[in-house]
């Protein structure tokens, strides 16, 4: 009972921080926004019972990327011609067009799906038991995602010019 | 031999082969050696089957050379006839035409495309004996196209010139326009008998059971054809502007022989004709209608060669008039005759221009009878045949033509003798008109022609005497006796019958008279000539400019067709539709690329709009369809 | 429920990516729309029990992660070059 309360909470927060990640005008408080979406997702995730996937979203997620993301903000001077003028010439075509999008979205989603229960589903997603089947049955995965890491390093390193002589 | 006749066909064949393919590496010996040795070879060929001929009692020789086509059920061959109306023309065609080619050796030895010319004579002779010797029409009116395409060349022969491009063009096509008629008629008779075979042809209509078809029509649209390529109203304009073409180009094709093609057509298809009285109604008055037109206008030219061209035209409406009343082997024998003395004249003409060093205008020459002996003695007396003057060649065929234009049953009439015994007096008035002009009075030549004046070369007056001994006793040959198995004479009107030998005095006088009244004009300085030239002043300008004929044309029919091709085809269909539509689509595909073009604009917000539209499209189009 | 919040943060996000002008707020909205896929994904994978989803959800931080560590440097060095933050300042593949 709680439980479906807190769920309609943490959701709504999500959503409400999403509504002002698009409206706000200063980049560190839509950084802040999506923080606070992100937090709220992980509540969600929890409440799921899913719990490896929640603390995995709070560390690397809000831990790593939205502390670099608020790193570069405060690294630019963002008061510039994109803070007084915040939105595009497509403002009014690209709600019309999300309000269609939702609408579809909507009607595909009512026909088909079911409405999904809140509780949460025993161990299955336990740290162990899923760390287990992960390394077990998608270790394939995982490699290949190692892959791309050491790619996104090396990329790292070339828009540094690590290597190339000081050009004075 | 065992096919003579497709022999005389191919010799000229392989002469135009090889002048026309070798003839300018191997150099003018070897040209004149094969341009005038493969007719002669044709020729004396002929002489061998005309004796053939007469050996089998007049049966025809028939040569069956090759298969054409095989179309349905017919089978279309190349298959040449020879029987004695053949033997006629074609003894004329390589006989004449051999000696015309020994003159062109003289003539044009002084020409750059010495080869060219001989292999464009040559390839006439090929299509003129493929046209006189051809069995069924097919082969005929392939002669007949060809004949019409090598008179094109060889007018057109000096083609840097454009108006004697011109003047070529304007042969072919109004050639074009008489084959019309012809092909129709080729059409009716196929539909109607299911050969063309002439000979068979001939057969079905003088047989018991006549075909399902109008003699009448045939004739008529078999005569428009004719009338094409023999230069009768109102297709004769070509032939005074074919002029432009090299002398001998004149003597051989349009005196001697391709003219006449269109008379040899009529009198072979005599069986359709005699059963066809309209038709040769029509034929007897546009005959007599030309001979009388041309005269009248070869009163008043003033070029040597347009008298003469005009003298044609004449004589040819003498031949129509012969067929249109029945007398066929009497048209053919005008035709042999006209062929030695017309050929005889333009080859003196040429000779003339020759000796003149290229003067054609006959008011800038005068007293030439001296200095120009063999010439003159020549064409006096293929002028004393052609006005009929016993007992010249043209006096015994002219006044054949004269007694059966008034006797015969056939359609003989006072009134088409009138015209033609009008017209012969004129022949005679103009011809000497022409022949005092040209060689008697006083030199009216310019100081530079005097000094060029020389006789000239053995090449060419030998032939002019050979063709003026033949304009003297050919006459006595009895042709329509010849001929009379094949052609019977008409029969004369009973009433008539008296009149024979009153008529023949009667054409005596009008030669004699045309002579007279030449020689009063004319003689001395052309003092009197010149006051009746000023006494009626209209009249001239009317026969100067041949009645207007070509200037009627031009604007009857010349300028709106031009009209038509510019305004609405050039203008509105080819550069308007055509152009415009391509232009058009080019100019789609720009404005579509260009409008397209803007969504390409390096906007990202733009691209990440479109990124959704898109997957909103194909939500719902997945959705849609299940 | 859950499924609609997820589409409703995707939608937002997207929204988000054609309206803003700031890059750097356009980076912020892309990673929205994975957040919002990443819920989808795991309310799937507590439905039906399955682990496929979570792992799915796994690679995608890690994937999410990599991408803006290199996202991040480009747009400093675009900025160095341009000198604004405005998206319409970069467009410079035009045509």
């Amino acid at each position: 009972m709680i439980e479906t309360v807190l769920l309609w909470l943490f959701a709504a927060t999500a959503l409400v921080a999403a509504v002002l990640m698009l409206v706000l005008r200063h980049p560190m408080r839509v950084a802040l926004a999506l923080t606070a979406t992100m937090l709220s997702l992980a509540g969600v995730y929890a409440l799921l019972g899913v719990h490896v996937i929640a603390v995995f979203q709070v560390l690397i997620y809000v831990g790593a990327v939205m502390v670099f993301m608020v790193y570069a903000i405060m690294l630019l001077d963002v008061r510039d011609r994109s803070f007084t003028r915040r939105f595009s010439r497509l403002l009014l075509p690209g709600i019309a067009a999300a309000l269609l999008f939702l609408a579809i979205l909507a009607h595909g989603l009512w026909r088909a799906l079911p409405e999904p229960s809140g509780a949460a589903s025993g161990t299955l997603f336990a740290l162990k038991r899923f760390s287990t089947e992960f390394l077990n049955e998608y270790w394939l995965h995982f490699e290949l995602v190692s892959v791309l890491l050491v790619a996104a390093v090396v990329a790292a390193l070339a828009v540094l010019e690590v290597g190339r002589r000081h050009r004075g | 031999m065992s096919h003579p006749l497709t022999a005389i066909v191919l010799l000229p064949l392989a002469g135009f082969l090889l002048n026309g393919l070798a003839g300018n590496r191997l150099g003018t010996r070897f040209v004149s050696a094969i341009g005038c040795g493969l007719p002669i070879l044709a020729f004396l060929v002929t002489v061998k089957c005309f004796l053939d001929l007469q050996a089998a009692g007049g049966a025809p020789l028939i040569d069956i050379a090759y298969t054409w086509a095989v179309v349905g059920g017919s089978s279309f061959e190349v298959s040449f006839y020879f029987d004695a109306l053949s033997a006629v023309m074609v003894l004329i065609v390589t006989g004449v035409g051999s000696l015309i080619h020994l003159y062109s050796i003289g003539y044009m030895r002084d020409d750059a495309s010495y080869a060219r010319y001989f292999s464009y004579l040559n390839l006439f002779l090929f299509f003129m004996l493929l046209l006189v010797l051809g069995r069924s029409l097919l082969v005929l009116f392939v002669g007949w196209e060809g004949v019409g395409l090598a008179s094109y060349l060889l007018i057109g022969f000096w083609f840097e010139d454009p108006d004697k491009a011109r003047a070529g063009k304007k042969a072919f096509i109004t050639n074009r326009i008489g084959d019309a008629g012809f092909l129709l008629g080729m059409f009716l008779l196929y539909q109607a008998l299911g050969t063309l075979d002439m000979d068979r042809i001939n057969a079905a209509f003088m047989g018991s059971a006549p075909p399902a078809v109008s003699a009448s029509l045939v004739g008529i649209l078999l005569f428009i054809g004719a009338s094409g390529k023999s230069a009768q109203i109102p297709l004769h304009v070509w032939l005074p502007d074919a002029m432009a073409g090299p002398t001998p180009v004149s003597a051989l094709i349009h005196a001697a022989t391709m003219v006449t093609a269109g008379v040899y057509l009529v009198a072979r298809m005599s069986g359709i004709y005699l059963h066809a009285p309209e038709a040769s109604a029509i034929i007897a008055a546009i005959g007599a209608l030309t001979a009388f037109f041309a005269a009248t206008i070869a009163v008043v030219q003033t070029d040597i060669k347009k008298v003469l061209a005009y003298s044609t035209i004449s004589q040819l409406g003498f031949m129509f008039v012969a067929l249109g009343v029945g007398a066929y082997s009497v048209a053919i024998f005008h035709l042999y005759t006209h062929a030695f003395f017309k050929a005889c004249l333009f080859l003196g003409a040429g000779s003339v221009i020759h000796a003149l060093g290229g003067e054609q205008d006959i008011r800038k020459m005068g007293g030439l009878a001296r200095r120009i002996p063999v010439t003159f003695a020549t064409f006096a007396v293929a002028t004393a045949a052609i006005a009929g003057i016993p007992p010249l060649a043209g006096f015994f065929s002219k006044d054949e033509i004269l007694w059966f234009a008034f006797a015969s049953s056939r359609g003989g009439s006072p009134l088409l003798f009138a015209v033609a015994a009008t017209t012969a007096l004129l022949t005679a008035f103009y011809m000497f008109r022409l022949l005092w002009l040209t060689f008697f009075g006083r030199s009216r030549m310019t100081a530079e022609t005097e000094h060029h004046v020389h006789e000239s070369p053995a090449s060419m007056t030998g032939v002019l005497i050979v063709l003026a001994i033949l304009s003297a006793i050919g006459g006595f040959l009895a042709l329509p006796h010849f001929l009379s198995s094949l052609l019977p004479l008409p029969e004369v009107m009973p009433a008539l019958e008296h009149y024979e030998t009153p008529l023949v005095v009667v054409s005596i006088a009008l030669a004699f008279a045309g002579l007279a009244a030449a020689a009063y004009l004319f003689a001395g300085d052309a003092d009197r000539a010149e006051r009746l030239h000023r006494r009626f002043p209209t009249l001239h300008r009317v026969l100067s400019g041949k009645y207007y004929v070509d200037e009627m044309y031009d604007w009857l029919i010349g300028r709106p067709l031009y009209w038509i091709s510019d305004r609405v085809f050039l203008r509105l269909g080819d550069q308007k539709l055509f152009d415009g539509s391509l232009h058009g689509l080019a100019a789609l595909g720009r404005r579509t690329a260009g409008g397209l073009s803007r969504v390409q604009n390096g906007n990202l917000h733009l691209y990440a709009l479109l990124v959704l539209l898109g997957i909103i499209a194909s939500l719902a189009w997945s959705w849609r369809h299940g | 429920m859950l499924i609609a919040t997820a589409a409703a943060l995707f939608a937002l996000g997207l929204l988000g990516v054609i309206v803003r002008r700031n890059v750097l707020v356009m980076l912020m909205c892309m990673e929205l729309m994975l957040n919002g896929v990443s819920l989808s994904l795991v309310t799937f994978a507590q439905q039906t029990a399955t682990a496929a989803g979570a792992v799915l959800v796994f690679l995608i931080f890690v994937v999410a992660t990599a991408e803006i560590a290199i996202a991040i440097p480009i747009v400093l060095l675009l900025v160095r070059r341009k000198g604004v933050l405005d998206l319409d300042a970069y467009a410079d593949l035009k045509g």
